[in-house]
């Protein structure tokens, strides 16, 4: 069973999707989301084979949706939108699909048997460079999209991903490994990225590790193993 | 006595002498003061002139001569300043002293005083900025005075032997000091007179072409018609009151008002040969019906006997006609017509290039909007193809009406002619992009529109409201994660009525693709309508984007369109 995702912020076109793919018996819906950041906590919690994703919602977009997830799980992505074609062009090597609105079902067929013979999550080549510029986070019950400027640092702990700006700390469903490279923040310790911009001063311990003091006064720790890396960033000679 | 009276004899026939200088030309630099060196000079050799003429129409009396020098040497001064008044004096003075007799030195000597001390007055006036007083008669009376005052005292002085000088100036000393000090005040009472023609002249000619320049602004802006310019010619003739004014374009008479307009029939092609050869050579022809005759080309019993013929040109001098000015027979063209003529056709030309420049700047937007048009909204029309065809499956009926929406929206657009429209018919083509928009996006747009019926009939650009609200949705509300709302009113202001369309988005950023069509909303609102009209945008981040769409209080009594 191929189990699938539907996000498109159009009703309709969710329910025609839906019902194209009814009569499938090898594929099984198992959710839908109205814009891509519900969609991206639904993939996260229900880890799915597949999704149909649409370009053009609100705030953040298919394709952006598509460079925050994690590469080393990343679902087969099939985008279905009714009119992009630069977006295509740029990410036709990328999807493993994408099919036009009005969907026509031969076309669709053709996509469903490639899937059929080859579905199983595995890296895809996503484009390398950083590219996350707004991090969409849940702050208390609401959405709040974080600019990527605005952080600190981000922390993960037994509850969750924490991205922490001057402003306060809020939970995001990102992974720190898709963090780390799709963004410019800097892998600090294993738990803890710090943003460059976020660095006011690094105090230097005896042991080899460091701590770093943030422009609001956070503490974040700097283990052995990266304090090399962090100043070679900065050009800092290590002796 | 006997004195007097023959002193102030030639004083007639040398103030006569100024009385007919004063119509020429030449007169025209001394009633205006000017520091430019030819102006000096002018008035150097003009005065010096009068000087030596007063000299020579002198009376000789005990190897004397009583005269009216003075006047020159100190017009001279008071007019041209200390340096022109000092030369004029000299020169007076050197001339009498070429002339002999006991006097000759002590008269060369205070004639240059005479000289200087008009110049100085001048300068001391003018240091004031009591420029009137420059020409004021009564201070030329009283400097002139002053002047043959010391005159007579530097006889005194210098002039041997000194019995013989207290006789003659005992002798001579009343009748010049009158008759000089008269002489000057005379003479400057002409060229005050002279200086205040020229000046009731120029500003009753300024006035006139003010006049027409404010009576015909804005006529021609719609081009050179035989309307339009049946209007300017009659505008033209009861100011000028030439005999006749005609205005043609390249080929024909466009109108002809005044003598003769019986056989100079608008429409007809123009005939004349001068007229043609104005256009031809795009030069101005001054029939002035002395040198040049005038003949009319239509009628041998025509009265009109000179013409001017002045061509209009526009941009880089291409004629696109000409504008006449015509006199009959028994009257002179007046140069001032001439003149006005020549300021009229250049007004016009103006005028028109200024209408040109209009009419293009409205094609060009008329052709931005069918661009903008013609490039249908590529992600709308696929999406609601897609909408439809999921309806389709669940409710045929629904699917219908939405297709139904769907033509009524892409007909409006295709459209190719549309002006101005009523308000409900704009609504409609509203109601048909929105049936389609809230299929798609279900409950997350909320469109409320609260216009009355009673205004369906205000009158605005067709393609006003619906960009507008495309724009809402497109750059507005299908960004945000919750519900979208749009709410559209109408208010009356004391001059202008106000639609409103107000988004719950709040990402208006001016400077954006977006920004291209509303600019061409705004742009033929003002081009409808004025500059008091067309959109004004509020925005406040995150909140709301208000767009305000100002039109005049019009209606419009077509109740339906015509179908195409």
């Amino acid at each position: 069973m191929i189990r699938y995702l539907i996000i498109d912020d159009e009703p309709l076109a969710r329910d025609e999707l839906k019902h194209l793919l009814e009569q499938e018996s090898e594929f099984e819906f198992v959710g839908e989301a109205a814009n891509a950041i519900a969609g991206l906590s639904l993939i996260n919690k229900l880890k799915p084979d597949l999704i149909f994703l649409d370009i053009q919602m609100p705030k953040i977009t298919g394709l952006e949706l598509a460079s925050m997830l994690d590469d080393n799980q990343l679902p087969r992505i099939v985008f279905v939108t009714a009119y992009d074609e630069y977006a295509i062009k740029a990410f036709e090597e990328k999807a493993f699909d994408y099919i036009l609105k009005p969907i026509e079902v031969s076309r669709l067929q053709q996509t469903l048997t490639r899937l059929k013979q080859d579905h199983t999550p595995k890296p895809m080549l996503f484009d390398d460079k950083p590219n996350l510029t707004v991090l969409p986070c849940y702050y208390h019950h609401t959405i709040k999209l974080i600019q990527l400027s605005e952080v600190e640092y981000v922390m993960s702990d037994h509850s969750g991903i924490h991205i922490i700006t001057a402003a306060g700390q809020s939970h995001t469903h990102l992974t720190l490994k898709t963090l780390e490279e799709k963004s410019a923040l800097l892998r600090c310790h294993k738990q803890y990225l710090i943003a460059e911009q976020a660095i006011k001063e690094i105090q230097l311990h005896e042991n080899a590790s460091a701590d770093i003091i943030t422009p609001s006064g956070h503490k974040v720790p700097v283990s052995r193993r990266y304090l090399k890396a962090i100043k070679h960033h900065f050009g800092i000679q290590t002796g | 006595m006997a004195l007097i009276i023959s002193l102030i004899q030639q004083l007639s026939v040398f103030l006569v002498i100024a009385y007919l200088f004063s119509k020429t030309p030449i007169f025209k630099p001394l009633v205006s003061i000017s520091v430019s060196l030819p102006h000096k000079v002018v008035i150097y050799l003009v005065f010096s002139s009068f000087c030596i003429m007063g000299t020579y129409f002198g009376l000789a009396v005990q190897d004397a001569i009583a005269n009216t020098r003075a006047v020159g040497a100190v017009l001279g001064g008071l007019l041209g300043g200390p340096v022109v008044g000092f030369f004029v004096g000299l020169t007076g003075g050197l001339h009498r002293y070429s002339m002999g007799g006991f006097t000759d030195v002590a008269c060369a000597i205070s004639t240059t005083l005479e000289g200087l001390m008009g110049g100085l007055l001048h300068l001391y006036l003018v240091r004031k900025r009591n420029i009137e007083a420059l020409f004021s008669p009564l201070i030329a009376f009283f400097i002139t005075l002053a002047a043959e005052a010391v005159q007579m005292a530097v006889i005194l002085i210098v002039a041997k032997p000194f019995a013989q000088a207290w006789q003659l100036v005992t002798l001579i000393a009343p009748p010049m000091l009158i008759a000089n000090a008269l002489g000057a005040a005379l003479f400057m009472h002409m060229i005050r007179d002279q200086k205040a023609m020229f000046d009731k002249f120029s500003s009753a000619f300024s006035a006139k072409a003010m006049l027409i320049a404010e009576r015909t602004v804005g006529i021609m802006a719609k081009g050179l018609t035989q309307q339009s310019a049946e209007q300017i010619a009659n505008i033209i003739l009861e100011e000028t009151k030439v005999g006749a004014v005609a205005i043609t374009d390249k080929k024909h008479i466009l109108a002809f008002t005044g003598i003769g307009h019986q056989h100079h029939k608008p429409g007809r092609a123009i005939s004349s040969p001068l007229t043609l050869g104005a256009i031809k050579d795009n030069k101005i022809v001054f029939a002035d019906g002395v040198n040049l005759p005038y003949q009319c080309s239509v009628d041998k019993h025509c009265r009109l006997g000179s013409a001017i013929i002045i061509p209009l040109r526009i941009g880089d001098g291409e004629v696109v006609g000409t504008i006449k000015l015509y006199e009959p027979k028994h009257k002179l063209f007046l140069n001032i017509n001439r003149t006005l003529g020549e300021g009229i056709a250049k007004l016009l030309s103006n005028q028109i290039l200024f209408g040109q420049f209009l009419e293009q700047k409205r094609l060009l937007t008329e052709s931005e909007l069918k661009l903008i048009h013609a490039q249908v909204n590529p992600h709308f029309l696929f999406n609601a193809l897609n909408t439809i065809s999921a309806v389709t499956r669940t409710d045929p009926d629904k699917a219908r009406e939405l297709l139904l929406s769907m033509s009524h929206f892409f007909r409006k657009n295709l459209k190719r002619s549309c002006d101005i429209t009523r308000l409900e018919e704009e609504l409609k083509h509203v109601e048909a992009y929105l049936a389609i928009e809230r299929a798609r996006f279900g409950d997350r747009l909320d469109v409320k529109i609260n216009i009355s019926p009673d205004d369906y009939s205000l009158s605005l650009p067709c393609f006003t409201l619906q960009p507008i609200i495309e724009n809402a949705i497109k750059h507005g509300t299908s960004h945000l994660l919750e519900g979208g709302c749009i709410t559209i009113d109408l208010n009356e202001h004391p001059k202008q009525v106000c639609l409103c369309v107000q988004d719950n988005a709040g990402l208006y950023r001016s400077k954006t693709s977006d920004g291209l069509g509303l600019d061409i909303v705004d742009k033929r609102i003002k081009n409808a309508y004025g500059q008091d009209y067309g959109l004004s945008i509020e925005c406040e981040p995150n909140v709301y984007t208000k767009v305000n769409i100002y039109l005049p209080k019009s209606l419009t009594n077509t109740s339906k369109e015509p179908r195409s």
